[in-house]
């Protein structure tokens, strides 16, 4: 690795201490080539001049966009049915956003890479603390109905997602972040963001992760279905909710040339028709299948599967506050039970990672892989549950909602358990029943001593470690309460610094490790599939899919 | 007959309560269910003020209920608009997709019945039973998998899909229904055959046949005049139940083929508690099986003349 230090000195100049403290890292090998460009990109550096760094320090820029490809062709997209209308303020289903994604943009882009890029936003940074972020709107795009995106509309699109009056499905991850109002018109093309608590991974909170946060007029009526208007690369042309829609190319689009004319959505109720209408050539994309489904396909030679890695998981929380989950070297010993990596096998076939009982997805740059990893062992197991003063056939509930996979997870870990004497007497669920009001004292989800609960892909571990852990959270089925655990989690996302984020990150892992509330085992992969010759699809864990540089191989 | 629809409109009414008050008996309320568990609860109740789903239930009742009767349906709770909207086109395609499986199965199941009759015992009887006792014992589920995997994947003959593009002509529409019709056909196929053929070999062991033979009259018109009349009564009645299965139960078909039918409009209005498209969905199908069953007495009385005039000898 040659350094060109003179390139080097002449990108740093002009830099803020933050971003050349990352510069630092990357030199001296502390940080890695593609941490670098992660965090680079959060804290508002932009891809070219990332790629000049890692360039000049010696790891190769940035691959080059991708040669121009033949405009034309029509691309077939099947999917489930959306669960509601396909409105951007209350939206919070996977159908729905994909649906939305054809023909709305947030400010930033989080890819399949997790890492932040510019989209409607051109850069962004951070004040010293990280509590006031400064996002420049990019320039010339334009909405569906010809008028120009300005701050305006910036600043009327997040604020009405963030004002509690809304009843916007954003709130949950808006909460503790940002604040009706707290988004500021600066000039035409400048917004601050005044946030509630300093926030290292603030762009996130703008990104696709937060579906929600897509622009559209400051003028909105709420009523999304009829027109679309929004910056995407496809135009609505019909919409007919239960049964499809159908975009045609938006030549304004500011990202570049749009290369299919048109895209044609088709609704399912069920996976087994869309496998069946991709296999008979009816559809050319399939946004998602669940992994146990896609078995059939999978080794079809006329068809590609897709998988993302994301950080989608199975929780399986235990009460910390019930007797004899209250003692966690009984919730250790059943830990060391489950057989990860036959669990990832056998249960999804091999399309997951390996979790190790913290939120910290492999799939995460921040993640401190140097925290051993737990592993099935009955030994110790029999050892702990023998120090905690349980005897053998103790008797325990889990609950399970009935959702993909869980219910045969469930089984898993009754069998698991039997090894080391005890009895796990199965609940498994209707979803609408074990959520039920989703407030703690009316639902199993929040309330059972034992269970498992689904949670989607999320672009930073933020939600996981505040919602579902931390001692107020308002998802904390585990009822873990931890002083240490909380700061720990603050300074986390306070943390503008990949290495101070890195290092904070061990310290959560070994402790949840050691405490163990949640068991997470695997953390599955987003699977998609498409007919082979279909190229230049991109896709997010969310339910995103962009079709703008996709074509067709001759 | 005024007694008869007094008597259908009564029971419209307690399926109008049952189905009301069923809904609302799973856990969890209407607007936690629709954004779902990771929804702030400020979200959820605001939404459930929107609906009018925080309501007392007797109030949200005497509500909807008031609407139906001045021909209001109510509004979707899931897709924010009007529930006429849906279910008319819904409506209009169970009728289509209907209509193409009895115009082939009716035919087809009347002529299997009473050629098996007429050839009791024999090779076409056997063959006729035995297929038709077969088809009607494969699920849907897997004939329409099986048939999609033939002409739609392999042979590629027929649309996969039964909701054809958007302005399609008649034939085109036709086209399209082909494939999902004929799972339904095998279904039906059996159960008519059977019911004709027993009701055929009835009317040939009758009393009244034999005269009919002995005074003279010829094969045919003895089979046309004396037997078939007589032995499609239990037929039609058949056939009328069946309909509303054709309208209102084709979940399964309907899923497999990506069809928009009243079927899978309750069966996903059930799953999202939308209470408003389930309802109406469920009334509807009430209405129609009632109508169905009115048509099917009338065409026993227009065919049988101990029906028509009243008279309460058998």
């Amino acid at each position: 690795m040659t350094i060109n230090f003179k390139l080097l000195d002449a990108l740093r100049k002009g830099r803020t201490e933050h971003e050349n403290h990352l510069i630092d890292g990357l030199v001296s090998g502390r940080v890695s080539r593609r941490e670098f460009i992660r965090f680079g990109s959060v804290l508002g550096m932009s891809l070219p001049f990332l790629g000049s760094v890692t360039g000049a320090v010696g790891l190769g820029g940035l691959p080059a966009p991708a040669r121009a490809q033949a405009k034309g062709g029509t691309i077939r997209l099947g999917m489930q049915v959306p669960a509601a209308a396909i409105e951007p303020v209350k939206l919070g289903d996977s159908g729905g956003i994909t649906v939305l994604s054809q023909t709305a943009e947030t400010l930033v882009l989080s890819g399949q890479d997790l890492v932040a890029r510019p989209a409607l936003a051109e850069s962004w940074a951070p004040n010293a603390d990280g509590s006031v972020w400064t996002f420049k709107i990019r320039k010339g795009v334009k909405f569906h109905d010809g008028r120009e995106m300005t701050a305006k509309d910036v600043v009327a699109s997040i604020n009405r997602i963030a004002d509690p009056a809304n009843g916007s499905n954003a709130l949950s991850a808006l909460k503790g972040v940002l604040s009706a109002g707290a988004a500021r018109q600066v000039d035409d093309y400048t917004v601050e963001f005044h946030l509630d608590a300093p926030n290292g991974s603030f762009p996130y909170a703008l990104s696709t992760d937060n579906y929600n946060a897509v622009i559209v007029p400051h003028d909105y009526d709420g009523n999304y279905e009829s027109k679309m208007i929004g910056t995407g690369p496809f135009k609505l042309e019909s919409f007919t909710p239960k049964v499809g829609a159908t975009f045609v190319r938006n030549d304004d689009y500011w990202g570049g040339e749009v290369l299919p004319d048109r895209v044609e959505v088709f609704f399912y109720e069920d996976y087994q028709p869309q496998l069946l209408a991709l296999q008979g050539g009816q559809v050319d994309y399939l946004k998602q299948i669940p992994i146990l489904q896609a078995a059939g396909i999978m080794n079809d030679p006329a068809i590609q599967m897709l998988p993302i890695p994301s950080a989608a998981h199975a929780q399986v929380h235990m009460r910390t506050d019930k007797a004899p989950f209250n003692d966690k070297r009984f919730r250790q010993a059943i830990a060391l039970c489950l057989d990860r990596p036959k669990i990832v096998q056998g249960l999804m076939r091999g399309q997951a990672q390996v979790g190790n009982d913290s939120p910290f997805a492999p799939a995460y740059p921040v993640t401190d892989k140097s925290v051993e990893q737990r592993q099935k062992d009955i030994a110790k197991a029999k050892e702990l549950l023998a120090a905690a003063g349980i005897a053998e056939g103790f008797e325990i509930t889990l609950t399970a909602e009935k959702f993909i996979e869980i219910p045969e997870y469930a089984v898993l870990i009754q069998n698991a358990v039997k090894e080391i004497g005890g009895k796990v007497n199965l609940n498994i669920m209707d979803q609408g029943a074990y959520y039920a009001d989703a407030v703690f004292g009316n639902s199993p989800w929040l309330d059972s001593d034992m269970g498992i609960t689904n949670y989607g892909h999320r672009g930073v571990p933020n939600v996981y470690l505040t919602a579902a852990l931390k001692s107020d959270g308002t998802w904390n089925a585990a009822h873990f309460k931890n002083k240490e655990y909380d700061q720990l989690v603050d300074s986390y996302i306070a943390a503008l610094d990949v290495e101070a984020q890195r290092e904070v990150a061990g310290k959560i892992q070994r402790l949840l490790l050691d405490e163990t509330p949640i068991l997470f085992t695997y953390f599955y992969d987003y699977m998609q599939a498409a007919r082979q010759g279909l190229n230049g699809t991109e896709a997010t864990a969310m339910g995103h899919v962009f079709f703008q540089k996709a074509y067709f191989a001759a | 007959m005024l007694k008869r629809i007094a008597l259908s409109l009564v029971t419209l009414w307690l399926l109008s309560v049952l189905v009301f008050a069923g809904g609302r008996m799973l856990p969890g309320d209407v607007g936690r269910a629709m954004l779902g568990p990771f929804a702030d609860q400020q979200a959820v109740d605001l939404l459930n003020k929107e609906l009018g789903t925080d309501q007392p239930l007797v109030v949200q009742y005497g509500q909807w209920i008031g609407g139906i009767l001045q021909g209001d349906l109510g509004r979707s709770y899931a897709y924010r608009a009007p529930v006429s909207q849906f279910l008319g086109t819904a409506a209009l395609n169970s009728a289509k997709l209907a209509g193409v499986v009895f115009l082939i199965v009716v035919p087809l199941g009347i002529a299997g019945g009473v050629i098996a009759a007429l050839n009791r015992g024999r090779l076409p009887d056997r063959l006729i039973t035995i297929t038709g006792v077969t088809a009607t014992v494969v699920p849907e589920f897997v004939s329409g998998i099986v048939l999609i995997l033939i002409f739609g994947v392999w042979l590629r003959w027929l649309p996969i899909s039964a909701t054809w593009p958007s302005g399609a002509g008649f034939f085109t529409q036709i086209y399209h229904l082909i494939l999902p019709a004929i799972p339904l056909v095998l279904v039906l196929f059996g159960y008519i055959a059977r019911m004709a053929r027993a009701g055929t070999i009835e009317a040939l062991d009758s009393e009244y046949t034999r005269t009919a033979i002995l005074k003279g009259l010829t094969y045919p018109q003895v089979i046309w005049r004396h037997v078939l009349r007589n032995a499609l009564l239990p037929t039609i009645s058949v056939v009328a139940t069946q309909t509303v299965y054709l309208i209102g139960g084709l979940v399964v078909i309907e899923i497999i083929f990506r069809y928009q039918g009243i079927g899978s409009l309750i069966y996903t209005a059930a799953n999202k508690k939308d209470f408003p498209m389930l309802q109406a969905g469920v009334l509807v199908v009430g209405a129609l099986f009632m109508i169905a069953t009115t048509i099917a007495d009338l065409l026993q009385a227009s065919l049988n003349p101990r029906i028509r005039f009243g008279s309460t000898t058998s």
